[in-house]
């Protein structure tokens, strides 16, 4: 049985340099033949012979019970292109500006043909960083054709500041916590980093146990921090959009009305930086755990117990509660509400700070102490509906259940859930079991055993439209066996 | 030595040097055109040992069409070039040219009309016959406004219309008169279409596993569903009485002379046991032959028994069928490169 041809699928809006990119490819493949299917006539080398110019037809068939959209020109066109044997390794499908990815990727899992003949490789989206911004406040396919990617190459950041690509890297990972991003000025990433990827191939994709799911935890941020036992002060403040680090004494009590007025100062005297301002901030959801040092690796073996926590009922904090460990505290903002944390635990004087929303967004900081350790989790942007969910679990899964939940979320919620994939730890079953979908299509299997000394956990990413964290994770529950 | 009776008598595998992806007999049965997947048109001959190469087409020939009981041959390819070989002179000249590929190529039974779909259009070229033996070519009407790609051609019988099926249904266009298109519309990707003998009525193979027929006469529609996977072979008996159906490894047909409630009752035609690649109806007679990714071309007597008649093992996968207009002969396309021709049995 001959080995698949690999597709990878290229999507951007128009001038993002995806006909830069693609020219690199066809020049610089070293001996790789790439037959090159594209809708619009651009600049891509035509003399080369593989360009293949196709009318974009997208129809909805059925795949089974459950309807999906499929590109129709693309299924005539590699039925055909596969009549000739050996020409060519690979194929690069190069969509429009406003192209949708996923009637593309669901034509390869729809059709049987192509099934048996093409393996899907990855999305690859190309971002101009001078514009993205603008495009995602003016089409929804901005967002969507982030969501889709396997790979995301933010391009021409050259024409950006430092603060501005930053926020822009920030955007983009609200958006999909599980994407490759990849910086690059000219398209000039790596060759090697957008082809032959795998990214579909269940049994290589998912190897990785947690890579895929770092940024789709429930909290934007965690700080490490040295508190002996007692109450410690958590402030909240006036609201910061800054980016960069302000080297300021907020952390003296007795001259904080002084220092804020400074800030203030401060502040007005900053250039304009053109923010995007998000919506206020009523409330923030905080999680305090006895940490086992002050090392990176500390905040790690937290995560998990830190999601589960997040899953959990919250607690409503009104300015001035008293913040106890491993429970999920709601802090209602207000100008100035202070909080105050509660460390009497004896264990140790290391502890972890989870914040559902980075400290700047709501000008958290603990006065009279300092994060020996932070990390940064993706963020979201309440004005984007498109983002992506992490969900995690120690705990085994009834295979039924899952099955269950699965089909009624690929029907019901289908159309919304752009990317999903996943490793499930299944009762009774010794390998792992993982999965990935596109809309209403989804494709899974047990895979290789769990190893010995690895603990075992369900790991689960959504990539769509108004996702409900709430509902998703009811639904994951009630999968525990 | 002359061929069993209900039997296929495999004579020798013809080496191509390429992938046949589309072949045509030509009218006396003796020639046979193919479309060669990395581009070359070829002429087996019974004059010539070996394939001839007698045209190419960049990237890869798509179709052939034989003008029957005529000289002319019409090929289209990946270059967006649809050219016609005269076999007479030996010599070829383009017809049209374009970005599009013309997919789909048909010669109307009179041979006087050749038909070209180069995605949502359709063109008509009309063949005069010239003295001297000379002959020209003139392009006639072009119906563009299709729903989607033209998927399918299929002339009518006894008369001077044509089906255009693809996404969005059919469209049948009376030559001539273009005013005079009629749709059928259907919420579905069309993938084949096939008249059955006296024209009243056209099945169309759905991309979602349904067979779609419509009765042009009375205007009655009738959908087929749950093939399971995308329908990408129809064809109707010589006599218009059976309509088979491939989809995935299933492999159906319907008799058209059953009425009341059995009147739709499929008849399962099992016995391949990996997804179909090729099916054809014999032109006379009800033998229909199947080739499937199990490797196996198989014989069978439709309405007369649900066992094959007849089986052969292919060295690769089946790529196409085609019976000579007699049903004398039929070629089998193999994807390892290959024609094997096969002597009917009476």
């Amino acid at each position: 049985m001959t080995a698949r041809i690999p597709v990878t699928v290229l999507t951007g809006f128009l001038g993002a340099g995806k006909t830069t990119l693609v020219n690199r490819i066809l020049s610089e493949n070293h001996g790789q033949r790439i037959a090159v299917i594209e809708n619009e006539f651009g600049e891509v080398g035509v003399d080369h012979e593989l360009v293949i110019g196709a009318d974009e037809e997208i129809f909805e068939t059925s795949n089974g019970c459950i309807c999906c959209t499929v590109r129709g020109d693309l299924i005539r066109i590699l039925g055909q292109l596969r009549k000739r044997r050996d020409r060519f390794d690979s194929v690069l499908i190069e969509t429009t500006g406003l192209a949708d990815p996923g009637p593309v990727a669901q034509t390869f899992f729809v059709d049987e043909e192509l099934k048996e003949h093409y393996a899907l490789d990855a999305i690859v989206t190309l971002v101009d960083a001078r514009h993205i911004e603008q495009e995602l406040r003016g089409s929804p396919i901005a967002a969507e054709q982030i969501a889709f990617a396997d790979v995301i190459v933010l391009n021409k950041i050259d024409l950006v500041d430092a603060a501005e690509l930053a926020r822009i890297e920030r955007r983009l990972r609200s958006i999909s916590a599980s994407a490759q991003l990849i910086l690059s000025r000219n398209a000039d990433v790596p060759l090697q980093r957008v082809l032959g990827l795998h990214a579909f191939d269940l049994a290589r994709a998912l190897a990785h146990d947690s890579a895929f799911l770092e940024a789709a935890r429930p909290f934007e941020w965690a700080g490490l921090y040295r508190l002996a036992p007692g109450r410690h002060a958590l402030r909240t403040g006036a609201q910061h959009h800054h980016d960069h680090d302000h080297d300021h004494d907020h952390d003296q009590d007795h001259e904080h009305a002084q220092a804020h007025d400074n800030d203030r100062a401060h502040h007005d005297g900053h250039d304009d930086h053109g923010h995007d301002h998000g919506t206020s901030l009523k409330q923030v959801d905080v999680v305090l755990l006895p940490a086992a040092d002050t090392t990176a690796a500390a905040i790690d073996a937290l995560l998990d117990s830190a999601s589960a926590l997040f899953a959990g009922e919250p607690v409503t904090a009104a300015p001035g509660a008293l913040l106890g460990p491993g429970r999920r505290h709601r802090l209602q903002l207000a100008p100035g509400a202070q909080f105050q944390l509660d460390t009497a635990a004896p264990a140790s004087d290391c502890w972890a700070l989870f914040s559902e929303h980075a400290p700047e967004e709501f000008g958290l900081r603990l006065p009279g102490a300092t994060a020996l350790q932070q990390r940064e989790f993706g963020s979201h942007h309440h004005d984007l509906d498109v983002g992506s969910i992490g969900l995690t679990d120690p705990r085994p899964l009834d295979p039924n259940k899952v099955n269950d939940w699965l089909s009624y979320l690929l029907q019901s919620r289908g159309a919304d859930i752009l990317r999903m994939k996943g490793v499930l730890n299944l009762k009774g079953e010794a390998r792992r079991y993982v999965f990935h979908g596109v809309h209403m299509t989804f494709d899974g299997q047990l895979e290789r055993a769990w190893s010995a000394d690895a603990q075992r956990c369900s790991r689960l990413v959504f990539i769509g439209r108004k996702l409900d964290r709430q509902e998703l994770e009811a639904g994951f529950e009630s999968c525990i066996a | 030595m002359s061929a069993v009776p209900g039997r296929l008598r495999p004579r020798e595998r013809i080496e191509l040097g390429d992938y046949p992806v589309d072949a045509a007999w030509s009218g006396d049965g003796r020639a046979l055109a193919i479309a060669g997947g990395e581009g070359q048109l070829l002429l087996l001959s019974p004059d010539a040992p070996a394939p001839q190469v007698i045209g190419r087409h960049a990237g890869g020939v798509l179709a052939v069409s034989w003008q029957p009981a005529g000289r002319l041959l019409a090929s289209s390819g990946q270059d967006g070039v649809v050219q016609l070989w005269d076999a007479r002179t030996s010599s070829a000249t383009i017809l049209h040219s374009g970005k599009a590929w013309s997919e789909q190529l048909a010669f109307a039974d009179h041979g006087k009309l050749l038909a070209l779909a180069s995605g949502r259009t359709l063109r008509l070229f009309e063949i005069k016959a010239e003295p001297q033996g000379r002959f020209q070519v003139q392009p006639r009407d072009s119906f563009d406004d299709h729903a989607g790609a033209i998927a399918a051609l299929a002339w009518r019988p006894k008369g001077q219309q044509i089906a255009a099926a693809g996404n969005g249904g059919v469209r049948i266009h009376r030559v001539g008169s273009p005013a005079a298109s009629i749709d059928y519309p259907w919420r579905g990707a069309c993938l084949t279409a096939s008249w059955n003998a006296d024209g009243r009525l056209l099945a169309a193979g759905m991309q979602d596993g349904s067979v779609h027929l419509w009765n042009v006469a009375s205007g009655d529609e009738s959908e087929i569903p749950g093939l399971g996977s995308k329908v990408f072979a129809t064809g109707w008996s010589a006599s218009g009485r059976f309509l088979a159906a491939a989809a995935g490894s299933v492999l159906v047909a319907w008799d058209f002379n059953r009425k009341g409630t059995d009147a739709m009752q499929p008849i399962e035609l099992r016995a391949h046991s990996e997804r179909l690649t090729a099916l054809a109806f014999r032109p006379s007679g009800s033998w229909l032959v199947s080739a499937a990714r199990d490797r196996r071309l198989l014989l069978w007597r439709v309405g007369s028994a649900s066992e094959p008649q007849d089986a052969h093992l292919l060295i690769d996968d089946c790529t196409l069928l085609r019976f000579s207009r007699d049903g004398a002969r039929l070629a089998v396309g193999d994807a390892r490169g290959g024609i094997t021709l096969y002597d009917c049995g009476p």
